[in-house]
Parts: structure tokens; sequence; C-alpha cells
């Protein structure tokens, strides 16, 4: 038996559940438009919050997507991947007999059980309770989300949990590219998931100083940190064979993925390794970086990292960064930490789609040590070919995905 | 200067020593926080004593990026807490 030749990936589903609702169509409605997800959020475990927002579900969707009776097994982390992976899958027409060993499930998740080890901790230290949750070592294990998909699904394909910070849902779904180019599966659940919004959790993100107080601009002046967000996005991939066999709708290819690491610092980002992973990406898709109409920064309005990704953006791009639009849409749905490469990817897939940059929300002025005017606050038409989305984590680690229109010459 | 703002700088700089490990003796105001090894994590950990003893919140974002040397770390907490007061007032 021959070695099959690389093969070409396509999206055929999409899913997702964020601050701006339930469903991609929602958060691509969201990203477009400019309407915020952020809400306030408190905390009463905390006695100290100075941070008073959060891309935070609503609690309409939350009641909807937990349904009446919680699962005894299942965290919210489970339950906002099995959400998106179940509207993936219904849109890209699955059926039972497309799951089984060809097809993967990469999933990932920089908390993994929050809620459960978040209140299990709290109990055992403030009352020493010894009645604590008897499913949390279940519950709180990173892979549980990516777990439960393959259970509800039957994909009994490889099944992967990168917990890599802010990069886990990009490299996760990068890996599931990998594994369906190689020849490996047929088609992969891929994303990433997050619920992190608990008393603990906040509190920590507050005291490393990274949160705003105020509202979240991405890339101005008077920019001042980020706003958490949660949820997760997940899509359908699968080989161009499979899914023209079955006669699918391909939404777009995914051509390009980059990932890399700083070896540097923790916290502190380099922006010579973040220029690497993007070059990397366009390599694999075989595009030049012209050929990029539009880029979803990871853009999470600190200091460090928007002076760091503009200057790795100009170094890919060309100094003046003139024909790619550029912008950030975590003042839409907040960043979602290990959910928000799968949350942009789609952002930017619906800019592909709908062929319009989102913007930047609460962009006020330019800060004249970045340059950059990125989307502000109106989306913009704009023929688009093929788009970017970044993510740029703690610990160093770097990812970039590229998705293109489809065409079924290349 | 206001007795409570010499009190305040006082407390501030004791602060810094502890807080940044560094001998009280070595800090005066217009020593670079690099010199005398002060660094992001250090930083992380006065802002929280700042934020415990005045409630005053400072991201470590913005306005830090220009601090050099202690009296700019001063000038920025002391302005933090006076407008955090302002607004408890």
């Amino acid at each position: 038996m021959a070695r099959p030749a690389s093969t070409r990936v396509v999206v055929t589903g999409l899913g997702a559940v964020s601050a701006c609702g339930i469903g991609a169509d929602a958060l691509i409605e969201a990203t477009q438009s400019g309407t915020s997800g952020v809400k306030p959020i408190s905390f009463e475990a905390l006695d100290i919050q100075r941070v008073k927002t959060a891309g935070k579900i609503a609690d309409s969707d939350l009641a909807e997507i937990l349904g009446e009776t919680p699962h005894r097994m299942r965290e919210p982390v489970a339950e906002y991947a099995l959400a998106a992976a179940r509207e993936a899958v219904a849109q890209a027409g699955l059926t039972e007999a497309h799951f089984g060993e060809n097809c993967g499930v990469s999933i990932g998740s920089g908390f993994g059980g929050a809620q459960t080890l978040d209140r299990n901790y709290l109990k055992f230290g403030a009352e020493g309770s010894m009645r604590l949750d008897p499913m949390a070592v279940p519950k709180i294990m990173n892979n549980a989300a990516a777990s439960w998909v393959s259970m509800e699904f039957g994909a009994t394909g490889p099944a992967l949990c990168l917990a890599t910070a802010c990069s886990s849902a990009s490299q996760s779904i990068g890996m599931g590219m990998q594994m369906i180019a190689s020849g490996q599966v047929e088609r992969c659940l891929v994303g990433g998931s997050e619920a992190c919004l608990e008393a603990g959790v906040f509190r920590v993100w507050e005291l490393l100083r990274v949160m705003t107080a105020d509202l979240n601009r991405p890339f101005s002046k008077d920019r001042n940190g980020m706003i958490l967000g949660e949820g997760a996005g997940v899509l359908v991939l699968e080989s161009l064979e499979a899914a023209e066999a079955r006669g699918a709708t391909i939404l777009c290819e995914l051509s390009g993925f980059g990932t890399n690491s700083d070896a540097g610092d923790l916290l502190r980002p380099n922006p010579e390794r973040a220029s690497a992973c993007m070059r990397m990406a366009l390599r694999q898709a075989g595009l030049d970086a012209r050929d990029i109409g539009y880029v979803n920064a990871h853009g999470t309005g600190t200091v460090a990292n928007d002076v760091n990704e503009v200057s790795a953006l100009r170094a890919v791009f060309g100094d003046t960064l003139e024909g790619v639009e550029i912008s950030s849409t975590k003042p839409v749905h907040g960043h979602a930490l290990g959910a928000a490469g799968a949350l942009e990817l789609i952002v930017a897939i619906g800019a592909l789609l709908r062929q319009s940059a989102p913007p930047t929300l609460n962009f006020t002025e330019v800060d004249p040590k970045i340059g950059l005017e990125p989307v502000p606050n109106a989306a913009k038409a704009t023929p688009l070919k093929a788009v970017m989305s970044n993510s740029l984590a703690f610990g160093g680690i770097n990812a970039t995905l590229i998705a293109e229109a489809f065409a079924a010459d290349v | 200067m206001s007795t409570d703002r010499e009190t305040l700088t006082r407390e501030l700089l004791e602060m810094v020593a502890e807080e940044g490990m560094v001998d009280a003796s070595e800090i005066t105001p217009e020593r670079p926080l690099e010199e005398l090894d002060i660094q992001s994590a250090d930083f992380v950990m006065i802002l929280m004593a700042i934020e415990e003893k005045y409630g005053a919140y400072v991201s470590v974002d913005n306005e830090l990026t220009d601090v050099v040397t202690v009296q700019d770390l001063l000038d920025l907490a002391i302005s933090k807490i006076e407008a955090h007061q302002a607004e408890e007032a």
C-alpha cells in the first residue's frame, strides 16, 4: 500500500458558545456588528474585586447549555465543548457512519475543570469539609471536554487535549489538521473550551495585573489590559476527499498552521518568534503575506502583547502593513484563553465568508509606539481570499492558522 | 509636600524594599528599579501590597511602561492611591 500524499483539509462545520450567545453565527454577527458580550461579573467569595467585567456567557444561555438537571460528571467546560461540537457536527451533516476510527478529536483547554477545582478547594479550605465532589477528578482533568466529545459521537480515532494556555485551541486545531493531512484520519473535531470565570481563577488573573478595570481597547494608546472571557469553539475538519465523497458543503479550506516556542521568557513575548510562526503557516499554505487580507490578532489589549504582535506583523507583512486589515475582536467576546484560538478562527472564517473585516471595539487613538489603526469600531467590507488568526500564549507558545476561500483546483 | 504624602512616600519606600527584597538603605528615589534588580515579578508583589494597604488597583500595563526610577513608581502609586481615596470620599 502506497503512503498517502499530503491531503488538503477543509472546514465543513462550525460551532460556538460564547459571551455573544449560542452558535457560531451569534459570534460572527456580534464581531461584525461590534456588539460586545462583555458583562458585569461579581464573585461572592471575593472580598476584593477590582475588575468587574468579563466576557461571560449569559445566564439564559448557560441554563440552556447545562439543561434542567446538570450532568453529575460534566463540568461547564465539557458542556460548552459538547454544545459547540453538536452544532458543528449538525452543520457538517455528519452521521454515525462518519465517526469511528476515522474521526479524531482535538480539543484543548487551558484550565480544564476550573469550577470543580475552585469550589472544592474553597469548601475544603474554608469549611474543612471532607464531603467533596467524588467526581472531582474526572471533572477537573483537562481532557474531559475532548473525551466527552469523542464519547458523544463515537469518535474512536486519536483524542488529544493540548493545554498550552492561550494557544491551546489554535494548536489543537493545527494538530487535528495535521492528523488529516498525514492521512491518519479522515476527519477531526477540533477546537478549545474554557470555563474559567471562577472566583479563585479570576482573583489570580487580577493579581497578575494584566486585566483592565476599564474597557478593553486593543492597540489603543490608552489601553490598559485585557478582559477575561469563556466559551468553546469547535470546527469539523475533513480531508477534501472525504468531504467530497459525502457531498458535504465546504465552508473554506484550512491551509496553514504554524507553531513555535520563544524559549525565552515565560510571560514576556518575543516578536521574532511570533513572526517566524506566521511565516511557518504561510509556508505550509503556499501563500505570500500579500495573499492574506485579514488578520484576527491575538490583540489582548495589554501593552506588551500589542507592541510585540504589531512588530511581528510588520516583519511579515511589511513596515506599512498595507493591504492587510488587522483587528482584535477580544473586546466583543473577551479573552477566552484555551478557547480563544477556536472562537477567533471562527470569527476569521466569518470574515472570509462575509468578505468583511470585523472591527476592534473601543478603539480610541493610535498609539505612537504601535502606529496601527486596527479596523476601528466598525466592520470594513473588503475582498478576502485568505485570513489568518494568531494566538500568542504565556509560556512563549505561538500558533498561527490560515483559512482560505475554497477553490476546487489549486 | 503634605504630611500625608510624606507618610505615604515613606510607607511606599518600605513596601518597595520589602516586596522587592532589597535593602532599604540602597533605595533612593532617583535610582532606576532595574539597578536595584526589581523585576516584573517584584512589581506584581509591590502592586499587590499597595492594593492590600490602600485599595488602589494598578495594572501592570500602560501606566507602568514609563516607570524607570523608584520616584516614577512612587509618583504613579501616589496618584493612584489619591484617586482611589477621592473616589471613596
